[in-house]
């Protein structure tokens, strides 16, 4: 508060001294007035599993990955694709070959050129055997993937590099949006240091980058990574001095971040669920509180083959049956907001409200009656599987509750841990509902249409174990044709009316059952920083643009 | 000692490796399915696709040349992991053992020399309040207090001593009330016996009977207790640890027992009982050099 009085007359003065330092890039920011260059940024996290570009996957590890590289592009916090690298991006009319052109004379942090080759070198060593990367299938649609999967290749052959900012890209399927998807970490450029087709832990415990921010030392485990700024890079330059990450131990994680930012150890902090309503009390009206509806999404998972929910209109009568409102309100407090769609009202293009009819509202009649077509008499008995201990206990109890009242159903609680539960799903004898949740890689619905429910994304081995995420096991042959059509249509108006159609198709068919639509909330010291007044596309701090308040 | 310590990996071996459960899928829990061919990949890295038995077989010949193995998520050598990690936990257990003997000690003393005033009785009530909170609770007040809302320590525990302070109390403040009863009860009982009678009876000053006759003997049965506590906090304090994020042997365990990343367990449980081997050792020969009618043989 004191920052934002005082800033009024400092404007000028730090306007001034930015253009004297040259360390602002002459942006136009207003947001950024009355910033200073420097600071410290501190946040506290879990482990990550690994900070490796061509590994990242979870949260913590997608926001160091991101920290130190950039790709070809990137997304905005508000889900759309921003050119990062890329210079241009065109694509053949088939949407089968893409060709990339570069930002020219950019550098790694030990000084090497980032050109077409680091790109090359980047996409293969992650997609190789040897990596073991558990991103690797978002390069599956590139030619060659196979051969550097089982390790006989050590580059894609679908990718070339004619001169050094250009890269073209030669895909096995028509993806007229395989450009969102180079927004992913794993398609970062690397430098020479990184070995191709071996195992390569150095790189990964301190990976030399190209991004806003480069490693300060090495990541000492369970206990920190620190950044510090990049000074040589390639395109805005960051604002922080530096980023200190503290690793903290897993199982109260949360509540460390949210007792330190209330101790000053952090200046950023996620919130456990049960402090929610204490925290808004208290940081609201300081202005360091911070909501918003991202691209995550809960539901309840239907085994569609087999068992009590193998039909349409037994898994409309559970979704009848669920009263969402009461949930949001009661278990949730207000912090979650039902859900009535497969695909994140955060891609606001695509997004139909209400297009799930049975979840807007609880029907008692109706999920009754649907229940009587679809076999769901009272008595029978539906298992309900979930993982313990992340939270989920009093939801999924409060719906096992709902249907018991409704239908008269018996459910079956299973609580397993998360692995056990997530090998059970795949597994060929699932049956009944399971805790689901999806969050998007890139900004387009085909992140959630096609992984979830189209049938190529099923991959069912000889004993009928399910090896990709359509855990449903949802087959209609309608709505995987749509999605293969849709991925080759260049035209974006197009494209989307097909997706919205294919959603439709699935939701009367009601293949996935929406629950809650994923609210994230935080606390962000915006009494020091500029900056804190969003989260990227990740659910992360945008640190690049994050700056000391003065 | 090596047959204790064979034994007890041996036995801890079997369990880990028998628990269901996949060490793969934990090293990373993610929502999205992983490729069969990086689960066989990753099986391969780890040994993990060989038989239980070869499994055993190859850990065993590591071990006896001294080399607990690798461990599966950083793929470091677990002495090289857990070496740091035993400083801390062992800087943590010294000023921990450092509190309980003096205020265990001093307040039982003071308890047992004014039996059934107010002190003693107070003593009484705050050992039984001690002894009956859960330590995640006594840690979580403490941060709570002292850390986030009056500041003055930091909330995570650092290479300084002030960060050092929450942990080590939380650590102790169970054994200061064991070992305050426990020195209360066996003063007393020595007050009482007939050679302390004789000493005062003899007309020596109350300080030489004191400490030369009471305390001496009445030390032993809390040296004891002062060994196997100090053992079980080098073996890591894993509650305490977990709560002020302490980067010690009992946060390691923790984790590592949630990853499944069963080379830490086995190497953290193999130096608790190392350590539990010398102490014992070592509170026997302090029990020859308080008594001397107790000798080894």
């Amino acid at each position: 508060m004191r920052g934002a009085k005082s800033a009024k007359w400092v404007v000028g003065a730090v306007v001034v001294a930015l253009a004297a330092t040259a360390c602002g890039g002459g942006d136009g920011d207003s947001k950024d007035k009355g910033s200073a260059n420097g600071g410290v940024f501190r946040l506290g996290s879990t482990e990550p599993d690994t900070i490796d570009p061509g590994r990242a996957h979870e949260s913590t590890g997608v926001l160091l990955a991101n920290a130190l590289f950039t790709g070809l592009y990137g997304n905005t916090p508000d889900g759309l694709a921003e050119p990062a690298l890329a210079e241009s991006a065109t694509s053949d009319e088939g949407c089968t070959s893409w060709t990339f052109k570069i930002k020219p004379d950019t550098k790694f942090s030990n000084g090497e050129v980032v050109d077409a080759e680091s790109f090359a070198r980047g996409w293969a060593r992650a997609a190789h055997k040897a990596a073991a990367s558990d991103v690797a299938y978002h390069f599956a649609g590139i030619k060659g993937y196979e051969q550097l999967q089982d390790g006989s290749a050590k580059t894609f052959s679908g990718v070339t590099t004619p001169d050094p900012t250009t890269i073209k890209v030669d895909l096995s399927k028509a993806d007229c949006e395989f450009v969102l998807k180079t927004a992913h970490n794993a398609y970062s450029p690397v430098p020479k240091v990184a070995k191709v087709g071996e195992e390569d832990k150095a790189f990964g415990e301190a990976p030399v980058g190209n991004g806003p921010f480069k490693m300060d030392g090495t990541w000492e485990h369970n206990k920190a990574i620190n950044l510090v700024r990049n000074d040589g890079y390639g395109l805005q330059k960051a604002s922080l001095e530096k980023v200190q990450v503290t690793l903290l131990n897993d199982k109260t994680a949360q509540q460390l971040e949210y007792d330190g930012f209330q101790a000053g150890t952090f200046d950023y902090a996620h919130i456990p669920t049960p402090m929610l309503k204490t925290a808004e009390a208290k940081f609201k009206p300081q202005n360091k509180w911070f909501a918003k509806d991202t691209n995550g999404m809960n539901f309840v998972l239907p085994i569609g083959d087999n068992g009590p929910t193998n039909n349409k209109d037994a898994r409309l009568a559970i979704s009848y049956a669920i009263d969402r409102q009461a949930i949001a309100k009661g278990v949730f407090q207000g912090y979650q907001t039902p859900s009535t769609t497969i695909v994140p009202p955060a891609f606001p293009k695509a997004y139909q409200k209400d297009l799930c009819v049975s979840c807007v509202k609880q029907d008692v009649a109706k999920a009754k009656e649907y229940a009587e077509k679809g076999g769901l008499k009272p008595g029978t008995e539906i298992k309900f599987s979930f993982n313990t201990g992340a939270g989920h206990e009093e939801w999924v109890q409060a719906i096992a509750k709902q249907l018991e009242d409704v239908l008269g159903v018996k459910v079956k609680l299973d609580g397993k841990d998360f692995p056990g539960m997530l090998k059970e799903q795949q597994g060929s004898g699932a049956t009944g509902i399971y805790r689901f949740a999806w969050g998007a890689d890139y900004p387009t619905p085909e992140n959630f249409l096609f992984p979830l429910l189209h049938s190529a994304s099923m991959n069912k081995d000889a004993e009928g174990n399910v090896t990709g995420d359509n855990r449903v096991r949802y087959n209609n042959p309608e709505f995987d044709k749509l999605i293969d059509t849709a991925r080759g249509t260049k035209d974006e108006a197009a494209r989307l009316a097909m997706y919205k159609q294919a959603e439709k198709m699935a939701m009367d068919d009601m293949a996935l059952i929406p629950t809650f639509n994923r609210s994230q909330f935080r606390l962000m010291a915006t009494d020091k920083f500029n900056g804190l007044d969003d989260i990227n596309f990740n659910e992360d701090p945008i640190l690049e643009k994050i700056s000391l308040k003065k | 000692m090596v047959i204790v310590l064979i034994g007890a990996t041996m036995v801890l071996f079997a369990c880990l490796f028998v628990l269901p459960g996949d060490p793969v899928g934990s090293i990373a829990g993610s929502d999205k399915a992983r490729d069969p061919a990086v689960v066989a990949e990753l099986k391969a890295r780890y040994g993990l696709d060989k038989s239980l038995p070869e499994q055993y077989v190859n850990y065993v010949a590591k071990v006896a040349t001294g080399d607990l193995g690798e461990d599966f998520v950083q793929r470091r050598e677990v002495s090289e992991i857990l070496g740091p990690k035993l400083q801390n936990t062992a800087k943590l257990a010294l000023l921990a053992i450092v509190l309980v003997t003096v205020f265990g000690m001093g307040v039982g003393i003071i308890a047992a020399l004014y039996r059934y005033s107010i002190l003693d009785m107070a003593t009484t009530f705050f050992t039984t309040m001690a002894v009956g909170f859960p330590t995640f609770v006594i840690g979580m007040l403490l941060m709570k207090y002292f850390a986030v809302e009056l500041q003055w320590f930091p909330q995570l525990g650092g290479d300084k001593l002030e960060g050092m302070v929450l942990p080590a109390i939380t650590l102790a403040i169970t054994d200061i009330a064991f070992v305050a009863r426990l020195t209360r009860g066996t003063m007393l009982e020595v007050l009482r016996a007939d050679y302390v009678k004789t000493a005062v009876a003899k007309g020596l000053p109350r300080r030489r009977v004191l400490f030369k006759h009471v305390l001496r003997n009445s030390s032993i049965p809390v040296v004891t207790y002062l060994g196997i506590s100090f053992g079980g906090l080098l073996g890591g304090a894993l509650i305490t640890e977990a709560i002020f994020n302490w980067d010690g042997v009992g946060l390691a365990l923790v984790q590592a027992i949630q990853q499944q990343n069963n080379p830490i367990v086995i190497g953290v449980v193999t130096y608790s009982v190392a350590i539990f081997v010398v102490l014992s050792l070592i509170v026997d020969l302090l029990y020859a050099a308080l008594d001397p009618r107790i000798r080894l043989s």
